[in-house]
């Protein structure tokens, strides 16, 4: 007998996707991830623009991570041509990029993720019976977007990175009242750790799972490194250099074909928040250690809805170290500098960075007066299309006797765990 | 007076509307209490598809068969419905640069797998050319005073209320230095909607435009001016042709 269980519409997340999943008595066909947004073939369309015009048109791949998508592209451009940016700017992007990272987490964390595990099927819903956990949520979230439009210009698609440094620096008036925030937010976390701890256990599959993410040089961070690392379900780990980076794409997402049976037998990659946490645990400040403690986080994990666990862990220690750049910054004194001058030659510039969920590449190819002459940009989202079928496939198979709506809903909890950017995807998921 | 019913859509585009929607942190709860919002897919699972909706207000532009296909359901069942941002505005960057052949274009990012794309337009189209549209809140994104101020017209029955002069007009009331005069960049604001605050200019960079055409625009004499400034007509359309809009030459027939 043949069965359909379908998600024609997802919903809580960014973008217009569902999920198939077709069985032949217990056995199953089809297990599919499918995305409805329409192409806008970005890559095409910018060939031959100079490159102060990319970063505004490619950041506009996705909203949610439109910030770490701009600095990456100006990062890229700027490794084509060989500019090097001065130290505050390093600072400011990094600040800028872990500032986006806390909005996202404590939006998809609390305001998308959590409904699932208490039965609402909104945070609006939820704010009913958890009005304090919502309010939280909402105040860490615009913190981050306050930081944000304070380096960037702009909440949602930033104005002020530009290449070779930024329009304006940030004024040290409103960075302080940031830092006052800050300190609240720090001071309010253990809060937001114990209502993400007191979610209720759920089980959506069980599975091994290979990570892939940045070697974060040194510091937790989302915005500098110059190495993958692959962990796999063994711990066993493979490096290769970010500008390497289809040697990861090529060699696990075997294609994007979601052939039917491959997913068992390829091996499918987790980017994210859990798999950073898994491959730079080493690397969490004191805030982070607790966080894992407080919440029974262990990595590596062998369930997808720990990566909403490890974003908690992120914000942890993302809070601590967005003030601690905010310091530093107030300390150096914000001495205003201009963009360092770009000059345009032919080449290829890579740029590997980590996005809210998980690894973004911005790849370039430039002539010699600085036009565009080639892009490639792989979002985490296309990179994670294969595991989440995978995961699916799992929890499909575990799934044995129970309802179809309970899998519905687990599979939901999959895919939502993953904090998809579907408007992402799309440059290289095909249509099913 | 019962609460106005609500729903709230994304068509193709990147969602950053209605992300800005989510980013009223302070108002998002209370927003919830002044409106009924039946139907917002992003934030809640919990949906009415059918009932009859006073506001849709709809993100993103046409480029596929389902998104259309949305688009007209939305409509049929809405008294008022308001494309909010530059993608339903004016088609966005999914319709910047209309001298490319999106065929080819998608061929190229997708390979042979965009044989099997159904589009309903040429490239991305606005809302407007599909199904009639009530008003627009414009903007790549939307700013979140505009859409607060619309949501208080709309409450009152009418459609957003929009400021028709340029970014220029804002730049001088903040009496920042010119950018285009001083410094020969390419800055657009001169054809631009005010009502960002001329937010690029007074951090020192030029406006790429994302507000759309203000009223009246004059493109020719703004690439007049370039011109002068040694910019190539080319580089000149192609600013222009992301969010700008010049008026299309040959408008092809929307396929309708
Ligand atoms: S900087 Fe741009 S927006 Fe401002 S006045 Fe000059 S041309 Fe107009
Ligand atoms: S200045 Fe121009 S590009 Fe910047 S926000 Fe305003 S309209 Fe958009």
């Amino acid at each position: 007998m043949r069965r359909l269980v379908l998600v024609d519409e997802l919903a809580r997340v960014e973008g217009n996707g569902g999920i198939t999943v077709e069985l032949e008595g217990e056995k199953i066909s089809k297990v599919e991830f499918n995305i409805f947004e329409g192409p806008r073939a970005l890559e095409a369309i910018i060939r031959g623009r100079p490159a102060r015009d990319i970063a505004g048109i490619v950041s506009r791949i996705c909203a949610i991570c439109a910030g770490v998508h701009y600095v990456t592209s100006i990062k890229a451009t700027e490794a084509a041509f060989g500019t090097k940016v001065t130290e505050t700017t390093e600072l400011l992007r990094d600040l800028f990029v872990r500032a986006g990272n806390i909005e996202s987490h404590a939006l998809h964390v609390f305001l998308l993720a959590a409904p699932d595990y208490l039965g609402y099927p909104a945070a609006t819903a939820m704010a009913a019976d958890h009005p304090d956990a919502v309010k939280l949520a909402l105040r860490m979230k615009k913190l981050g977007n306050t930081l944000q439009e304070l380096v960037g210009g702009r909440a949602i698609h930033p104005v002020n990175p530009v290449l070779g440094g930024f329009g304006s620096f940030p004024r040290a008036a409103d960075l302080v009242a940031a830092r006052e925030e800050l300190l609240w937010a720090i001071d309010a976390l253990p809060i937001a750790l114990d209502f993400v701890a007191a979610l209720p256990p759920t089980e959506v599959c069980t599975a091994d799972t290979t990570f892939a993410a940045l070697a974060m040089p040194g510091r937790y961070g989302y915005f500098a490194g110059d190495e993958i690392v692959v962990v796999r379900p063994d711990g066993s780990t493979t490096r290769m250099p970010t500008r390497e980076y289809r040697t990861l794409t090529k060699e696990f997402v075997v294609s994007h074909s979601f052939a039917k049976h491959s997913a068992f037998n390829g091996e499918p990659f987790m980017v994210g928040a859990l798999a950073r946490v898994t491959a730079n645990r080493d690397l969490l400040n004191g805030s982070g250690v607790m966080a894992m403690k407080r919440l029974g986080l262990h990595v590596p994990s062998r369930t997808p809805l720990d990566n909403n666990v490890a974003q908690a862990v992120e914000l942890a220690v993302d809070l601590q170290m967005a003030l601690e750049s905010v310091d530093q910054l107030l300390a150096g004194g914000l001495v205003p500098e201009a963009p360092v001058r770009i000059v345009p030659r032919a080449g290829t510039g890579t740029a590997v960075t980590e996005a809210p969920r998980g690894l973004l590449v911005h790849s370039y190819t430039y002539n010699e007066d600085g036009r565009i002459i080639a892009a490639d940009v792989i979002t985490p989202t296309a990179m994670n299309a294969a595991s989440i079928e995978r995961h699916f496939q799992y929890s499909v198979a575990q799934h044995e006797g129970g309802s179809d709506e309970a899998l519905t809903r687990k599979l939901e909890m999959i895919v939502r765990a993953y904090d998809p950017c579907i408007s992402c995807s799309v440059h290289l998921v095909r249509r099913s | 007076m019962s609460k106005p019913t609500v729903g709230i859509f994304g068509l193709t585009g990147c969602a950053g509307d209605q992300l800005l929607i989510l980013n009223c942190e302070d108002e998002l709860l209370d927003l919830v209490e002044l409106l009924d919002i039946r139907d917002f897919v992003m934030a809640n699972s919990a949906r009415d598809e059918h009932s009859q909706l006073d506001v849709a207000l709809v993100e993103g532009a046409v480029v596929t068969e389902r998104d259309e296909a949305i688009l007209r359901h939305v409509r049929q069942r809405s008294n008022m419905l308001i494309a909010i941002g530059a993608c339903a505005a004016t088609g966005g960057i999914p319709g910047m640069a209309p001298e490319i052949d999106r065929k080819q274009a998608f061929h190229d990012v997708y390979g042979d797998a965009a044989a099997n794309f159904e589009l309903a337009a040429d490239r991305g189209r606005p809302l407007s050319d599909f199904v009639q549209v009530d008003g627009i809140i414009p903007g790549c994104p939307i700013e979140k005073h505009e859409f607060l101020g619309a949501i208080a017209s709309l409450l009152q029955g009418n459609p957003p209320r929009l400021k028709e002069y340029p970014v220029c007009t804002e730049c001088r009331i903040r009496e920042n230095r010119c950018l285009l005069i001083s410094d020969d960049a390419l800055c657009i604001g001169s054809v631009t909607r005010a009502g960002c605050n001329a937010r690029c200019p007074s951090l020192g960079v030029a406006c790429i435009g994302c507000r759309g055409p203000s009223v009246d625009a004059n493109f020719p004499s703004l690439e007049a001016l370039l011109v002068s400034k040694g910019y190539a007509v080319k580089d000149i359309h192609d600013k222009l042709g992301v969010f700008a809009r010049l008026p299309e030459p040959a408008e092809a027939p929307c396929a309708d």
